[in-house]
């Protein structure tokens, strides 16, 4: 089985390579045209015209364009970037310092989303044809119309201004330190032995993972009722319950198993957008990630760092994408004889 | 049109339609109603609480922000721009959209292949960090902001209307308009386009949420519609500076937001139970 899964996701990358090469030229070419001279913005205001122009000869961007995007593509793929306008560091060591506290985030907001969106659909299915269904019904439109954005603010407003319960700004409380080791602080601190900054870490990551969970787990709910639903329409449950096991068995046993592979092929998509929710989080939040970074490059027309940042988020969709792929084959029988 | 009727009577779509209607009139008669300019700044006067927390002023219902500028005012004239902005990208991203979907899914083959994978690159860009991207190189401004987001989501509709499109074209009435000597084009428009109506309308409705969503995010980072125009995603960035002085600048823009997307979904939703006539048959 596992020969198959990696011959799989093998196949998945070959078929990334060319998406990522469009992605990138899309990229390039978009931050080409603008009406933004890097090589004016990287001196200063004082620099005379031919000081501008020496520069664009030693950036290459006096080269025609394709020449250019091959030079970019050569270099990226060695992970050279280029310098970041306003850092004048790699923008590539900018986006991997910024990236393990994103992915940390985002992880803790998928486990979330995960757990509440098989909750929630559960529920929703429990209830189905009774009183309640129009109640959750509404409840799942309404939970769908709040962006992570809004939840981020709910959230902020309700347990950070209202009951002042739970931080909401950076990653860990001021003054304390934060150890570098592998980048995600809170394996970090554990690893250094500082239970109080995990503690504090923990804290500060509760609010940004729940709005983005909270944001995500109202499309797992209605996928996993309906194929719920659809499940329910099978032989075999008829079957099941002909040989007298409880309705609880049979949707735990029988009907959650079945239904829970078309619930992860959305959910992997959904998980994909998710890692993009990031950002506004991490903006409302003044989280430390990659996002934050993000908006001020944009903010900045930094582009060597918007360019850099661009290309690390669509990997890593493509990433999370192969991987629920890969999943999708061990969970779902008929695929691993093929 | 029946089906159309039809959902005019699904209570979904009308508590949508009241709600979008309370929206469009705060939009269109901002002038009116509004009790103050949106932009006009009392700097004597910035932070004041609403009227129904302590120290509030009558002058400013809800309140004033950093600047002075009454809260209600900007919030009312907020709806203005979430409603342009919603209206014209939508209708923009459905354009482009449908059209290409037309083509693709009616003509087949390499025209379809090409387009398929034009969506499929467009579509491995986060959508948040494929429209910051694109609102470096246009710019800010309103203009900016909605071709922005026809850019970005014209691939909604496309991939969700290719695969309509080519079940539609299968139907004999398709043929038999051609035997009639009907050209391609006009097979699609008056054949073809028809039958893919009730989706498109769905999907525009619920485009016209995503829209207001992505308008307020853009506005909230700083690249939205500038600053001379009242945003509701701006007003919760400057309120976001001073969340423990004035608390309900957060709350407030946020609701109208929560408000507005909540109508669009609704109605999408009322929409696709009604007019999606496989959703009806099974009942979900």
């Amino acid at each position: 089985m596992i020969g198959i899964i990696v011959k799989l996701i093998a196949r998945r990358l070959l078929t990334a390579v060319p998406i990522l090469l469009a992605v990138s030229a899309l990229l390039f070419c978009v931050l080409r045209v603008l009406p933004v001279d890097p090589a004016a913005m990287s001196l200063p205001p004082t620099a005379t015209l031919a000081e501008i122009e020496a520069k664009r000869h030693e950036m290459g961007l006096d080269k025609p364009l394709p020449e250019q995007y091959f030079i970019w593509l050569t270099d990226a793929l060695h992970g050279d970037f280029g310098p970041s306008i306003q850092y004048r560091r790699d923008s590539g060591s900018l986006v991997a310092a910024t990236l393990p506290a994103t992915i940390q985030l985002a992880f803790a907001a998928m486990v979330l989303a995960a757990i509440l969106g098989v909750g929630g659909g559960l529920l929703m299915f429990r209830v189905r044809g009774t009183a309640l269904e129009p109640l959750t019904d509404f409840a799942s439109i309404l939970l769908l119309s709040i962006p992570e954005f809004l939840w981020g603010l709910i959230l902020l407003f309700v347990f950070g201004v209202l009951l002042q319960v739970l931080p909401f700004t950076g990653e860990v409380a001021p003054g304390l330190p934060v150890p570098h080791i592998t980048g995600f602080l809170l394996l970090d601190s554990l690893m250094v032995g500082r239970f109080d900054v995990f503690l504090s870490a923990a804290k500060h990551l509760i609010l940004p993972a729940v709005a983005l969970g909270l944001a995500f787990s109202p499309t797992i709910m209605r996928v996993l009722r309906s194929s719920l639903f659809d499940v329910y329409h099978e032989d075999y449950v008829q079957q099941a319950r002909l040989r007298g096991l409880s309705e609880g068995r049979i949707l735990v046993r029988h009907a959650l198993k079945n239904a829970s592979l078309p619930t992860l092929t959305l959910a992997g998509v959904q998980f994909g957008i998710l890692f993009s929710g990031t950002l506004l989080v991490e903006v409302i939040y003044s989280y430390p990630g990659m996002g934050n970074l993000m908006v001020d490059a944009v903010r900045n027309a930094d582009l060597p760092l918007i360019q850099a940042i661009g290309l690390t988020y669509c990997i890593v969709v493509l990433i999370i994408n192969t991987l629920v792929d890969g999943l999708y084959v061990v969970l779902n029988p008929k695929l691993r004889l093929r | 049109m029946s089906a159309l009727t039809r959902s005019l009577r699904s209570p979904r779509v009308l508590i949508a339609l009241v709600m979008i209607l309370c929206i469009l009139c705060c939009a269109v008669f901002a002038g009116w109603i509004a009790p103050n300019d949106p932009g006009d700044q009392n700097l004597l006067s910035i932070l004041v609480p609403p009227v129904w927390a302590a120290g509030g002023d009558p002058a400013f219902p809800f309140g004033t922000d950093s600047l002075g500028r009454d809260v209600l005012s900007r919030l009312i004239y907020g709806a203005r721009t979430a409603m342009l902005v919603a209206f014209f990208a939508s209708l923009g991203a459905m354009i482009i959209g449908t059209v290409l979907a037309h083509i693709s899914g009616y003509f087949g083959g390499t025209v379809d292949w090409i387009i398929g994978r034009l969506v499929d690159v467009w579509m491995s860009f986060p959508p948040v960090i494929l429209s910051l991207i694109l609102m470096v190189g246009l710019g800010v401004g309103l203009d900016r902001v909605i071709l922005a987001i026809i850019l970005v989501d014209w691939t909604r509709f496309c991939r969700v209307l290719r695969s309509e499109v080519l079940v539609v074209t299968r139907h004999d009435y398709v043929a038999a308009a051609r035997l009639l000597g009907f050209t391609h084009w006009q097979a699609i428009a008056r054949e073809v386009l028809p039958a893919t109506l009730p989706l498109l309308i769905t999907l525009m409705s619920l485009e016209m949420a995503i829209a207001v969503i992505v308008e307020a995010i853009l506005s909230f980072v700083g690249l939205g519609v500038g600053a001379n125009q009242p945003a509701w995603g701006q007003m919760i960035a400057d309120a976001r500076q001073y969340v423990y002085q004035s608390p309900w600048n957060l709350l407030l823009p946020a609701l109208a937001i929560f408000f507005t997307v909540t109508a669009f979904n609704l109605l999408g939703d009322g929409l696709r139970r009604t007019l999606d006539v496989r959703l009806s048959e099974s009942g979900r």
